[in-house]
Order: C-alpha cells, then sequence, then structure tokens
C-alpha cells in the first residue's frame, strides 16, 4: 500500500479509537455525582488550555496577533456580540492591524 | 421540536465553526499537498481524520520526512482528548443510541464539543446536526484548498488563524463572566497547561484539562455548575 495511505489510516484509526470507546460504553455506565461534576469541569479547562498557550502562536513570527485577537473577541462576548458576528469582526480587526503593523515598523 | 428541527437548530450553530474550518481547511490543504500528497488523499485524511491540530501536525511530519509509526503515534496523542470530550458530550445528551453515539464520536472535534457543552442544548440530533455541518465545511474547505491553493493573500490566511480562537474565547466568556470560582478554575488550567507544555509538549493539552477539572471538584461549588440542566 501507498506510505500516504497507510499515513492516512493509521491516523484514522488512532483518532477514532478514542471517540468510539465512550459511545460503546455510556450506555453501561452510571456515573456518580462526583464524577458527573468532574465530567461538567471539563467543558471549561478544555477551553482553557486550547486557548493557552495556543493563541499566541497565531502568528509564529508575532505572538501579540494572537493576544489582540484574544482580547478583541473578549470584550465582544462580554457585550453579548453573537458568535457568528465575534468571529468575523476579530478576523476583520486582525486584518487592519496587519495592514497598520508594517507602517508602525517603518 | 421535532427531530428535523432539533437537527436544523444544531446545523445553525455550526455556522461560526464552519466560518473558521473553511479557510483553516484551505490552510491544512496547502500543508498537505506541500508535503506530497494528492488531491484526493488530501480531502481523504479531512473526512477520515477529522482532526484539525492532528491532519495538519501529521502533513507537517511527512513534509519534513518523518516515519509511519512517528506520525500515527503523535497522532494518537494529540487526539486522545477526544475520548474525554466524546464522554462529556455523551454523558450530557439525551435519547440517544449505539448508532448515534457512534456516529457523535466521529463528530467530536475541539469546537463541536465546546459549543454544545457550554449550550443549554442537550438533545443527540442537534449535537448530530452541528457536528455533520462542521465535519463537511472542513471538508469543504481541504477541497477548496486543492483547487485554489495560495489563493488568499498571505496577511487574510493570517487572520483567519485567529477565528477558531475567537470562537473559543467566545464562548468561554459568558460562560465564566458571573461565576468567579470558575473564573479561577480556568486561569488555573491556563497557567497549568503554559508550564507542562515547556515539560512534556503534546501531553500538555489532555494532561492540564484533567488536572484542571480535578482541581475544579475541590473549588468550584456545585450549584454553580448548572450544565445540562434546561
Amino acid at each position: 500500500m501507498d506510505f500516504i495511505n497507510m499515513i492516512i489510516l493509521g491516523c484514522a484509526i488512532v483518532t477514532f479509537i478514542p471517540r468510539l470507546i465512550p459511545a460503546l460504553f455510556i450506555d453501561k455506565l452510571n456515573f456518580s455525582p462526583k464524577v458527573d461534576k468532574f465530567l461538567n469541569l471539563i467543558p471549561y479547562t478544555a477551553l482553557a488550555a486550547l486557548i493557552c498557550p495556543g493563541v499566541l502562536t497565531v502568528d509564529e513570527s508575532m505572538w501579540y496577533i494572537g493576544l489582540i485577537g484574544a482580547i478583541v473577541a473578549a470584550i465582544l462576548s462580554w457585550k453579548k456580540v453573537p458568535l457568528g458576528a465575534i468571529v468575523i469582526l476579530t478576523v476583520i480587526i486582525l486584518i487592519i492591524v496587519y495592514s497598520v503593523v508594517p507602517l508602525m515598523i517603518l | 421540536m421535532s427531530k428535523k428541527e432539533k437537527f436544523i437548530k444544531g446545523s445553525k450553530m455550526a455556522i461560526p465553526i464552519a466560518f473558521g474550518y473553511i479557510p483553516m481547511g484551505i490552510g491544512y490543504a496547502a500543508i498537505a499537498i506541500q508535503a506530497g500528497m494528492n488531491p484526493i488523499q488530501t480531502i481523504s485524511m479531512s473526512f477520515l481524520v477529522y482532526a484539525g491540530a492532528g491532519q495538519i501536525i501529521a502533513a507537517s511530519m511527512l513534509g519534513s520526512g518523518a516515519g509511519l509509526l512517528a506520525i500515527v503515534l503523535t497522532n494518537f496523542v494529540v487526539n486522545l482528548r477526544y475520548f474525554v470530550m466524546s464522554t462529556c458530550v455523551l454523558n450530557k445528551v439525551e435519547e440517544s443510541n449505539l448508532g448515534l453515539n457512534i456516529l457523535s464520536g466521529h463528530l467530536t472535534v475541539d469546537e463541536s464539543f465546546a459549543m454544545f457543552s457550554l449550550s443549554e442544548n442537550n438533545n443527540i440530533w442537534s449535537y448530530i446536526g452541528l457536528g455533520l455541518t462542521a465535519w463537511l465545511s472542513w471538508c469543504f474547505g481541504a477541497a477548496i484548498g486543492v483547487v485554489v491553493l495560495d489563493f488568499l493573500p498571505v496577511i487574510v490566511a493570517n487572520s483567519f488563524n485567529i477565528s477558531l480562537y475567537a470562537l473559543f474565547v467566545a464562548i468561554l466568556i459568558p460562560a465564566i463572566k458571573e461565576n468567579r470560582q470558575i473564573t479561577i478554575l480556568v486561569l488555573v488550567t491556563a497557567i497549568l497547561n503554559i508550564l507542562l507544555s515547556q515539560f512534556i509538549g503534546n501531553w500538555s493539552l489532555i494532561v492540564s484539562t484533567l488536572i484542571g477539572a480535578i482541581i475544579g471538584m475541590y473549588i468550584v461549588d456545585d450549584e454553580y455548575l448548572l450544565l445540562g440542566e434546561v
């Protein structure tokens, strides 16, 4: 088999297994209130870990680009702007920042 | 609401995700093609693997000459978090069955998990609608990528890199805004992940997520967690 096809197949299998196991066993499990609380906290901690420090690598050469984007998104979200609009506005603001940064350096 | 209406409601929740996935899919396709993958392979990887960061890492490793075992093992480590996320989603949904559970497992990625977990929706059909729409937009992005490679100017492409982070921040802020205990937990976990990533690399995401949740069991009062009760 082609080397690249083997990579795709291998990655597909090792990615699917962790997704499959909960699907097979979730109905047989009855989580205690403690485990339930643990699982309810996961979305918050996972998001924290996904954002930090990854957001600082949005642009490998300028770490503050990601920080600016995160602050913009946080402010818009605080002001209760709808989700789709937050994503679009943040991108637009970064395009503006990118256009201004070279002017400031020169 | 009928199943169909719940499905459509979920699909609509995926619109902000799709807005980030299409340009990110194009970016992935650019790396994949450069690494020597053909267009069919590039798109089928998005379809079969469906793991944003995992695919980009695999394509970059392929491009730099890494071996099969190294690439597959790295993917396993990077994508192990889906085990935790899939468990959370399935623990939240109601009236599901094995077939739907398996399909929703494949559709579980950071964005679908985060958006669904912190929403008031706990219907499996909404999650399937949300997940399918996101999945197809990710594949669609790869398909556009192989056709119109390098079409996006660098500034625009870089600016789109922020979109998924903007989404994460926008999901998180309303959930923590009125809750000081969870805000502290989020900050503690973020700092933990920054520190751990220096030492254990790709493992840090899942390790700090789990340690963070354990810490949370002690510092967050039960009444602050009202997820899935609507």
